[in-house]
């Protein structure tokens, strides 16, 4: 059985005015316990109403969700119950922080679980190491933390509330290459460390190639593809016409193969570009 | 003839107020000598807090140097008499579209600027439909800004600046919070400014493959410029770069592994069009 499963999901903002808008529809999807999920798609397509859906936060216009087969809004402590195991964090997370030090921050959710205080700091503490705030680092106020640091304190907060399931939207949106890497290892980290489902929403098929191993790519509010990494990335073509940016190093043999060589176009990391003109170079005959 | 300067940062030093007094911020611009002529296009590279943004904001009198001089066409930035005419000359675009817009309709937000000014009517609307065409945002003139896409809104943003009629504009990292669809049309924009109108683009980002969209490419760290060069130039220092937290493009470091598995490549390579005529040569030679 599925660990999180929508059923026939649709959801219209604006419902029976002049700006209806509907943002999913007919969604249907399944992600398993311990699965890393990427979610794709252009701005407008409905990555995070959905996202939005699984912890309960929106309410479907039609259709279900289901955590572990039971649909999440069947009672109001189910849905409760929901949200502590579905930990969402929002895009730009680093403007919700609101409490005067770094430890009380990421201390919200487990103090709304009712944990003890032992247990809480437990909790805080593992989260800090996750993400990587030294001890002293907890004593400060959120705000006088950098950019970089405030994000990561925003995603310790909800890693604090130990979910089962970990849902980042665009976590390294804004940041630069060193602050990227920072938050991509740590998610890696923790995902080996704690085994746990993890969904990340990406405007980057690079990001998700990288780190996922299954691939959603929504548009329009439907599921356009959902697979393995390389199963929805061979679909390249399809997906730069749905409005997504190929890795520049895909680029490359998209615009080899439309001058009629002979090459793959399901290739978005250096090693098996290298491979594939190597490849390539040889068939023609050229000494490597 | 050697192009005419119009902003240039000469051995400047910046640093913020500290909240608390007695206590001494770091600097956040440290000695910096920088000379951006007419028609330039300069991508700056840096990380999170290098001093990118300052520089922006130093170079039409936001921000006044703490020692040394900013010199925009002839104008020294400290003279508060001149402000105005500075801030006519260079234009700061900022990462935020929605903290830059004022009106409720695009064309009263891209108006906004040349009625500071106190020019004619008739010259406000020339230079308000002039300005919106150049971004392709004119049909978009009598929508309301918070309808529109975070991309359409940096084009709004960008057009209230060149109403203005600025001979340089710095753009502090406008693309970070855009998705790539309108990354493009941002980075399409930024291009044909610098070409078709010949202004001068100084670009603030973090994304190496926009830079490699300049004709030169600065490199700050630690409030300091490190590097200054040619994108090929000074995306040659690998090592250098990755030590300061940035990167190059992903097409170097494929060229990079080519070279090393015994391929004819220059390592250099930071183009995508660059490898695939290469990789093309290479056969056609056989």
């Amino acid at each position: 059985m599925a660990l999180i499963e929508t059923q026939n999901l649709s959801y219209i903002y604006s419902e029976n005015t002049p700006f209806e808008v509907r943002a999913l529809d007919d969604v249907n999807v399944q992600i398993d316990e311990g699965e890393f999920v990427g979610i794709i798609g252009h701005t407008g397509s409905g990555k995070s109403t959905l996202v939005q859906h699984l912890n309960g936060i929106l309410k479907p216009s039609k259709g279900k969700i289901l955590f572990d087969g039971t649909d999440i809004h069947s009672s109001k402590d189910y849905t409760r119950s929901v949200r502590f195991k579905v930990g969402l964090c929002f895009q730009y997370p680093e403007y919700q922080l609101f409490e005067s030090t770094v430890y009380d921050d990421i201390a919200f959710g487990p103090r709304n679980m009712g944990l003890d205080k032992d247990e809480i700091d437990a909790h805080v503490m593992k989260a800090a190491s996750f993400v990587g705030l030294k001890e002293e680092m907890l004593k400060k106020s959120p705000f006088d933390l950098s950019g970089g640091e405030k994000r990561r304190v925003a995603i310790a907060g909800v890693m604090a509330m130990e979910p089962k399931v970990l849902i980042l939207d665009e976590p390294t949106a804004g940041l630069d290459p060193r602050g990227r890497q920072k938050i991509e290892n740590m998610i890696a980290d923790y995902r080996q460390a704690t085994e746990n489902t993890v969904i990340i929403v990406s405007h980057s098929m690079e990001d998700v190639a990288r780190l996922a191993d299954k691939v959603i790519v929504m548009n329009k509010g439907k599921i356009e593809l959902c697979g393995t990494v390389d199963e929805v990335f061979s679909g390249i073509d399809r997906l730069v016409e749905i409005g997504l940016d190929a890795p520049q190093i895909t680029r490359i043999f998209m615009d080899l193969k439309k001058k009629g060589y002979d090459v793959r176009t399901d290739i978005y990391s250096v090693t098996a570009a290298r491979d594939e003109l190597l490849s390539l170079l040889k068939k023609k005959g050229v000494q490597v | 003839m050697d192009k005419k300067s119009i902003v240039k940062f000469d051995n400047v030093s910046f640093r913020y107020e500290a909240a608390e007094e007695g206590e001494k911020l770091p600097l956040a611009v440290d000695g910096v000598s920088l000379d951006i002529k007419e028609g330039e296009f300069v991508a700056i590279l840096g990380h999170n807090g290098s001093g990118k943004s300052t520089l922006a904001k130093l170079s039409n009198s936001i921000l006044i140097p703490e020692s040394g001089t900013v010199t925009v066409d002839g104008m020294d930035t400290a003279d508060e008499e001149k402000s105005y005419d500075i801030r006519k000359t260079v234009g700061v675009v900022f990462q935020n579209p929605d903290n830059q817009i004022v009106a409720s309709i695009v064309e009263e937000d891209v108006a906004f600027g040349p009625e500071n000014l106190g020019l004619p009517r008739d010259e406000i609307r020339k230079r308000v439909d002039d300005s919106l065409k150049a971004v392709g945002m004119y049909e978009h003139r009598l929508s309301e800004p918070h309808k529109l896409s975070g991309g359409q809104k940096q084009r709004v943003a960008i057009a209230g600046i060149i109403a203005m009629l600025p001979k340089c504009i710095f753009f502090d990292e406008p693309t970070a919070m855009l998705d790539p669809q309108g990354r493009k049309e941002v980075m399409k924009t930024v291009i044909k400014l610098n070409r078709e109108y010949g202004m001068a683009i100084v670009f603030i980002t973090h994304f190496m493959e926009e830079a490699t969209l300049a004709s030169r490419v600065v490199v700050m760290d630690n409030a300091k410029v490190v590097m200054d060069g040619t994108p090929k130039e000074v995306f040659r220092n690998r090592e250098a770069l990755r030590n300061i937290g940035l990167d190059v493009p992903s097409v170097a470091y494929l060229a990079e592994e080519l070279s090393k598995s015994g391929v004819n490549i220059s390592p250099d390579i930071i183009y995508e069009e660059e490898l695939v005529e290469r990789i093309e040569k290479l056969i056609g030679d056989r």
